[in-house]
């Protein structure tokens, strides 16, 4: 018996070294994130399906995908991406066009799955994956007595003197500028890039943050890299800092006294797409395996592992059965949920149209602005 | 007699035997040659020679719109285009979004101008419920974009085949309806302060490489071999180590807490709440891009100076020169070989760097490299990173031929 098994445990070796060829290739950011979608999906997936699924890091963009396209070798099969990603992709004819209700599956009590994503999808290349969200931070331990509440607070050098912390492009810093000059985002109504766009708009945003880095008593450090924010934080480099709400949260697990401010805070997205003619597109295994990552379950397996919002509905109602959902066994994570109620009582909903129509134009006006400080 | 040939060993003219000896050796030498040559072509002229290239080229828009570019060539670029030229855009983009394949104008066309993406993706949506006739009203009446002449402007710019306005772009100029060359609106001028600040910033570093360098290669060159030894390891041990580790750990000393800035106030230079700021402005830049690139410099200084011989700054002496005359006279001028060589090389790896002053330069660390990395990464507008790209070269190129110029290049010397 023993012999046999050995003998079975062989053979599926061999098999799984054989079917490796046959692997789907997903590629996302890697770090945390990716640890999050490999453990939370990826492996039950693979196990579910006998379709062994490789992951693989890269650095946001579409070139390298576009440059395996133009070389005729491609080499992915589901890539992570930003929402203008999936819009230029879909553009370009890199990603497969999904039929929505037929791709993807149901929620467990039957709901077509357009139905139970918390909103339309960009493109039709794309399916949501994770909200994160865009907030700000404090350091519990140096802020002293009065803590900041709301996002006027971030702007507010007055009542909470010391720099700041921003992203090191455009996107968010006009969003969270126009917002604390007085255009209230309610609910993520359209409000905040319908005044961005009008004439003068951007000039506006740009202006209070201007305002913001010349202060005396205010001052900018940009960051690039996720992990920067509540690094600056906790060394008492800047007294307030915008970032991903993960990455706060994971600081926070390590025992870093930051408290998030959810106030004004923008939803945003990442999205799948399926690469058109990769190695898993015509036998359809990649679909299958997407199928299986962005099922109810699926979605909800990877905010065990980081604290970034499943993005279908029934996927919260999963992990509020689960709770304590965290990989911990002790912290409830539908709270830190960027989705959860007391966290969006009033928020910027991210418009990948208003980006992708901008991008350039707004990023050398922001690069002309930091270049002036 | 006279005439008799002198025949080799094998009965052969000598003649023919010696060209055959030497066809072998040419040959030998091409065979030896050649896998460098093809290296270079391959992976050095040809990927530069596509670059040149893509910088330039334009005729994928050219090839989707032709009956819009061809209605267009009748309008002077003033007022509105009249009717041909909407009825020409309407043929072009019903072609294609039959075949889908609008979505490469779009991005092509959002390079140009801000705007075009949902524009163009608008109208292809709505395009099947056009009428015969009167195209130019329906245009407008699905986004007043085309009624604004300089939407319509921007896509007459993308109708020559072969067009140098990325270059343009690059110095912060375009054309304007009448295609004379003017200068972007001031609050988008951005690429000549880029520009600017590479070239500060690689000039800057070359000479605080070079006043740190000096000294430490004379120490190296002069010292004892168990010393030198040590010394030397000193040099490249950080030289081994990874970048991306270095300019972290540049952020951990530089920090307003940390262990520089600790270290200042607690010799008083400066008060507790009144921290300099060594990081996030121009001064972390030099800081960490200096330490980075000075192996650069100290080697070849180093093995320049090595092969000085002592006796000449002793005979220098003998003759009556103080050690400072001695110095500039003879030891100063036989180190240029290696002060060029090292010149060069640092100010040519610091022009294109990009992820240390990204890192430890805040607002005033993004450098031209970086907005390559944006163009190529980002907006995959391509053609505009090439051009940028070639333009870095030509300017590196520039640099070179100027050294050449002044000091000659024969007298780089690297060991």
């Amino acid at each position: 018996m023993k012999k046999i098994s050995k003998l079975l445990l062989a053979l599926s070796f061999v098999l799984s070294v054989t079917t490796s060829a046959f692997a789907v290739t997903v590629v996302s950011w890697g770090g945390a994130y990716t640890e999050s979608q490999k453990l939370g999906y990826g492996d039950p997936t693979a196990a579910k399906l006998g379709i062994p699924v490789n992951w693989v890091d890269y650095t946001g963009g579409l070139s390298e995908i576009k440059a395996q396209k133009e070389a005729g070798k491609i080499t992915w099969d589901i890539i992570d991406v930003y929402a203008k990603d999936t819009i230029v992709g879909c553009d370009e004819g890199i990603f497969h066009e999904f039929d929505f209700d037929k791709d993807f599956a149901p929620a467990p009590d039957g709901t077509p799955a357009s139905q139970d994503f918390f909103t339309s999808m960009p493109s039709k290349c794309a399916v949501g994956n994770i909200l994160y969200s865009w907030n700000y931070a404090y350091n519990d331990a140096t802020i002293g007595d009065k803590k900041p509440s709301t996002l006027k607070d971030f702007f507010n050098t007055k009542k909470f003197p010391g720099k700041r912390a921003l992203y090191k492009g455009a996107m968010s810093n006009l969003e969270i500028a126009i917002t604390a000059d007085g255009v209230n985002p309610g609910k993520g109504s359209d409000l905040t890039y319908r005044k961005l766009d009008a004439d003068g708009g951007i000039d506006r945003a740009m202006n209070k943050l201007k305002a913001l880095c010349e202060d005396p008593n205010g001052g900018c450090v940009f960051w690039n890299a996720g992990a920067q924010p509540p690094e600056l934080l906790a060394n008492g480099e800047v007294v307030m800092a915008t970032g991903w709400n993960g990455r706060f949260f994971n600081a926070q697990m390590e025992g870093t006294p930051l408290v998030q401010v959810w106030d004004g805070q923008i939803l945003d997205y990442e999205y799948f797409a399926l690469v058109k003619d990769g190695p898993g597109y015509a036998d359809g295994s990649a679909l299958k395996v997407l199928r299986e990552m962005t099922s109810s379950e699926g979605l909800a397996g990877s905010a065990k592992y980081i604290a970034y919002a499943p993005w279908r509905k029934s996927s919260i109602a999963v992990m509020e059965a689960g709770e304590p959902w965290f990989k911990d066994g002790k912290t409830n994570m539908v709270p830190h949920m960027p989705t959860a109620p007391a966290n969006t009582k009033r928020y910027i909903l991210m418009n990948p149209e208003f980006w992708a129509d901008n991008q350039d134009e707004i990023g050398e006006k922001w690069e002309a602005m930091k270049a002036g400080l | 007699m006279s005439k008799e040939q002198i025949l080799s060993s094998d009965g052969l003219p000598l003649e023919v035997s010696l060209k055959k000896a030497e066809r072998k050796n040419k040959l030998k030498a091409v065979a030896l040659v050649a896998p460098l040559f093809l290296f270079i072509l391959i992976i050095y002229i040809f990927p530069i020679g596509d670059m040149l290239f893509r910088s330039v080229d334009d005729r994928m828009i050219t090839k989707m719109l032709p009956k819009t570019f061809a209605a267009m060539e009748k309008w002077d670029g003033q007022d509105l285009p009249e009717e041909p030229v909407y009825k020409g855009l309407y043929e072009d983009l019903s072609y294609l979004k039959k075949t889908k394949t609008y979505g490469k104008i779009i991005a092509r066309l959002n390079y140009e101008k801000g705007g075009f993406s949902s524009l163009i993706k608008k109208t292809v949506r709505k395009i099947n419920k056009f009428e015969e006739g009167n195209y130019k009203e329906q245009f407008i009446k699905v986004h007043k974009r085309w009624g604004e002449s300089e939407y319509l402007v921007a896509l007459k710019n993308t109708a020559p085949n072969w067009s140098y306005a990325k270059y343009l772009k690059g110095i912060d100029r375009k054309f304007d309806q009448d295609r004379n060359i003017i200068q972007v609106p001031e609050d988008r001028r951005i690429h000549k302060t880029l520009w600017l600040r590479t070239l500060n910033v690689a000039f800057w570093v070359t000479i605080f490489c070079f006043i740190l360098a000096y000294p430490i290669s004379h120490l190296l060159a002069t010292l004892p071999m168990k010393y030198s030894n040590l010394l030397m390891i000193c040099v490249l041990l950080p030289f081994w180590t990874s970048l991306l580790v270095r300019t972290s750990s540049w952020m951990v000393l530089l920090q307003q807490q940390g262990p520089i800035n600790d270290l200042i106030v607690w010799i008083g230079l400066a008060a507790d709440d009144n921290r300099p700021e060594l990081m996030y402005n121009v001064i972390g830049t030099f800081v960490a891009m200096t330490q980075i690139l000075l192996p650069f410099m100290v080697l070849p200084l180093y093995s320049v100076m090595k092969t000085i011989s002592p006796s000449l700054m002793r005979a220098g002496k003998s003759l009556g020169g103080t050690p400072l005359v001695s110095f500039v006279k003879i030891y100063f001028p036989l180190t240029i070989p290696g002060i060029g060589a090292g010149c060069l090389l640092v100010f040519i790896l610091a022009i294109g760097y990009y992820i240390t002053p990204a890192l430890v330069g805040g607002a005033s660390g993004s450098l031209i490299s970086n907005t390559i990395a944006y163009h190529m990464k980002s907006s995959l507008d391509w053609a505009f990173a090439s051009a940028l790209g070639t333009m870095l070269l030509v300017g590196v190129l520039t640099i070179y031929w100027i050294y050449n110029k002044l000091v000659g290049i024969d007298n780089i010397k690297l060991g």
